[in-house]
């Protein structure tokens, strides 16, 4: 399968003169092409600091990025201002947690688009851009109306509506949509997340879905990546880990959601908080608030272990797996792989 | 668009309206009249006394007098001066051209060079200009125009000799046609630029925060992960977000600025509205007075009709 974006040891420190923090670690992830990736975490976890760090959109004079992040042949981390405009919303576009406020609020609507389309076809003729705006709304049904319209004079729905219009006005391979419904209410939510999934039936285009509902993971996405505190703790297809959730962490996530069907529950959230991210931690980041936490956990940060092709988890309580058997399954990744 | 126009202006016409009705009450609730100024301090004649009120109307009853007055200012008539015994239309009209002059020329210098110095600090923040810019901005913040005017004449009058001091033409030579002009400029360099470095700072300080407020606002993101170039991001979404608090305070400076000017133009003795505005209070010359304040009210309330109208031009929020 064709590699969309695949970060290795991809890491983001915010700076000042007195302190540094780990906002994100170490985090080794492939997306394939018409993949669908939900990023999920508590607030704080990190989700949107990876996603800016990785349109770089983050102020560099207060941000380091360290390691790769492969995108359209090219290494995101080390491109220059002047490469990353090339591919900015032609090959990677993104739909903001604000949506409200994505939009200028004294230009009207159909003019920020047509500046947005011009930024890479300067060129284009008017009727042609119009065209496509008119195909862009009807894809997200919204009417023609809208063009004129300022955004003040549109509802929240509407406007996240634009915001996703936008995000796909130039065919990009990669959509990252950071809380992008988040904002909104469940029915809206559920009717915009439902046209993602039906649009995508029609276009070429790999997501990333930022969120800390996991429910709109389930809807729309065919994989999850769980963060917390900056760090990876279970990845793997979403039929697999909402099943049967590896990580003690993805349990508690999992358990602290009320199911509609099924038996009566007691909710459980996980006791504790985020750890500071100013500091180092040696042993497993999650330990302090993990209910299965060993002496093992305090001492050393649990290494990658390989469920199965796609599925890995970060968790001492794995780790026990046969070292060989890991090495197999490794190879057979490989294979799959060619 | 036209009914917002239209409830502006009528708007306007109702605060003319209003504060000249307060200014009317106000100045003859203060004690002294303009018939004791005219009698001189050691007359007391009543007889004379009596005439003189009957000749200027005073002899009414104040809610007659103050009816007759709007009746005559409606037609045009803002009656004769007290002491000068002269229109007080034409004394105004003499006098206001001077004010204006110092006035707009002093508010669109002030509120260009501000903005400019605004938009620059705020592009390089934390910059070593940016750190001098609101530092001066401070410092001439906190200076009384008055004397700021005082000191520039000391600098530049008095010890280098380059510019006068007072007036608006130099009365010892009879220029025409462009030297004419050019005097007038040089007498204006002084008074215009007191004005300008103490409205600097307060066109510089909402500038530079409105940009830097928008800077940081979700849209600037967006437009910049599109790959839109800074240069299209700032000229054109920016700066039309941001110009809008600088309107704003453009239109409540301006109104400042005509009637506040009055200390100015004495320190400089500059042959405007503001020093006749101070012998006419001195000397309670009431239809003087009430002509200066009508025109000021007047002017003030045509700037804020035009800054709402510009507001809301660029701003379709405003729009009802």
């Amino acid at each position: 399968m064709d590699k969309v974006l695949e970060l290795k040891d991809f890491n983001v420190t915010y700076k000042n003169k007195s302190k540094k923090v780990y906002a994100v670690k170490d985090i080794n992830l492939v997306i394939n092409k018409g993949d669908s990736l939900g990023i999920v975490g508590e607030s704080g976890s990190g989700k949107s600091t990876l996603a800016m760090a990785l349109l770089r959109l983050l102020p560099e004079k207060n941000t380091d990025i360290n390691g790769s992040s492969n995108f359209a042949n090219m290494d995101l981390v080390q491109a220059s201002e002047k490469e990353l405009k090339e591919i900015r919303w032609k090959e990677l576009s993104v739909v903001f947690q604000k949506s409200m406020n994505a939009l200028s609020p004294v230009h009207r609507i159909g003019e920020q688009i047509e500046d947005i389309y011009r930024v890479h076809k300067p060129n284009a003729r008017k009727d042609e851009i119009l065209d496509r705006i008119k195909a862009l709304l009807k894809l997200v049904n919204l009417s023609d109306r809208v063009i004129k319209m300022y955004p003040h004079e549109l509802s929240g729905g509407m406007l996240q509506r634009v915001a996703i219009a936008i995000s796909l006005i130039h065919d990009p391979k990669l959509l990252i949509m950071d809380e992008a419904t988040t904002a909104l209410d469940v029915v809206t939510q559920g009717q915009i997340l439902a046209e993602i999934v039906k649009m995508e039936q029609t276009l070429d285009v790999t997501r990333i879905m930022i969120t800390h509902d996991i429910s709109v993971v389930a809807t729309t996405c065919n994989k999850i990546a769980v963060l917390y505190a900056g760090e990876l703790m279970e990845v793997g297809y979403v039929k697999d880990i909402l099943k049967d959730p590896k990580h003690p962490y993805t349990k508690g996530l999992l358990a602290s959601i009320p199911s509609l069907s099924g038996e009566k529950e007691t909710l459980t959230g996980i006791p504790g908080h985020l750890p500071d991210l100013s500091q180092k931690y040696e042993g497993c980041i999650f330990a302090p608030r993990c209910k299965f936490a060993m002496e093992q956990c305090e001492k050393s940060k649990p290494s990658e272990v390989q469920l199965s092709a796609e599925n890995r988890v970060w968790c001492h309580l794995y780790s026990h797996l046969d070292r060989d058997e890991q090495l197999e399954s490794r190879e057979d990744l490989v294979e799959v792989n060619r | 668009m036209k009914k917002y126009v239209t409830k502006r202006v009528l708007m306007g016409v109702l605060t003319i309206f209003v504060v000249f009705t307060i200014n009317f009450l106000i100045i003859r609730l203060a004690p002294g009249s303009p018939i004791s100024t005219i009698m001189g301090k050691d007359n007391d004649d009543p007889l004379l006394r009596a005439a003189l009120e009957a000749k200027y109307g005073f002899d009414q009853p104040l809610i007659l007098q103050y009816f007759i007055y709007l009746k005559n200012a409606f037609s045009g008539d803002l009656g004769l001066s007290i002491i000068y015994n002269k229109e007080v239309l034409s004394i105004i009209s003499e006098r206001l051209l001077p004010t204006l002059l110092l006035v707009l020329t002093a508010a669109l210098l002030a509120v260009v060079i501000g903005t400019f110095m605004g938009m620059y600090a705020a592009k390089h923040e934390g910059s070593r200009v940016d750190v001098f810019f609101s530092g001066i901005s401070y410092m001439f913040n906190s200076m009384p125009a008055f004397w700021l005017g005082l000191i520039l004449i000391i600098i530049f009058s008095s010890v280098l000799g380059l510019l006068p001091s007072y007036g608006m033409i130099n009365s010892r030579t009879s220029l025409t046609g462009v030297d004419y002009y050019l005097d007038v400029i040089r007498h204006m360099i002084l008074p215009v630029s007191t004005l300008v470095l103490v409205e600097i700072p307060i066109y510089f300080r909402i500038a530079k925060s409105s940009i830097v407020q928008t800077l940081n606002e979700d849209f600037i993101v967006t437009l910049k992960a599109t790959g839109m170039s800074e240069r299209k991001i700032f000229n054109k979404y920016v700066l039309r977000n941001a110009i809008l608090p600088t309107i704003t305070i453009f239109g409540i400076s301006m109104g400042y600025l005509i009637t506040g000017v009055a200390l100015i133009e004495i320190v400089f003795a500059w042959p405007g509205t503001g020093d006749l505005m101070l012998t006419a209070i001195n000397q309670r010359d009431y239809p003087t007075l009430m002509g200066i304040y009508l025109i000021m009210s007047v002017s003030v309330a045509l700037v804020m009709v035009v800054v709402d109208i510009i507001y809301a031009t660029l701003d379709p929020r405003i729009r009802f």
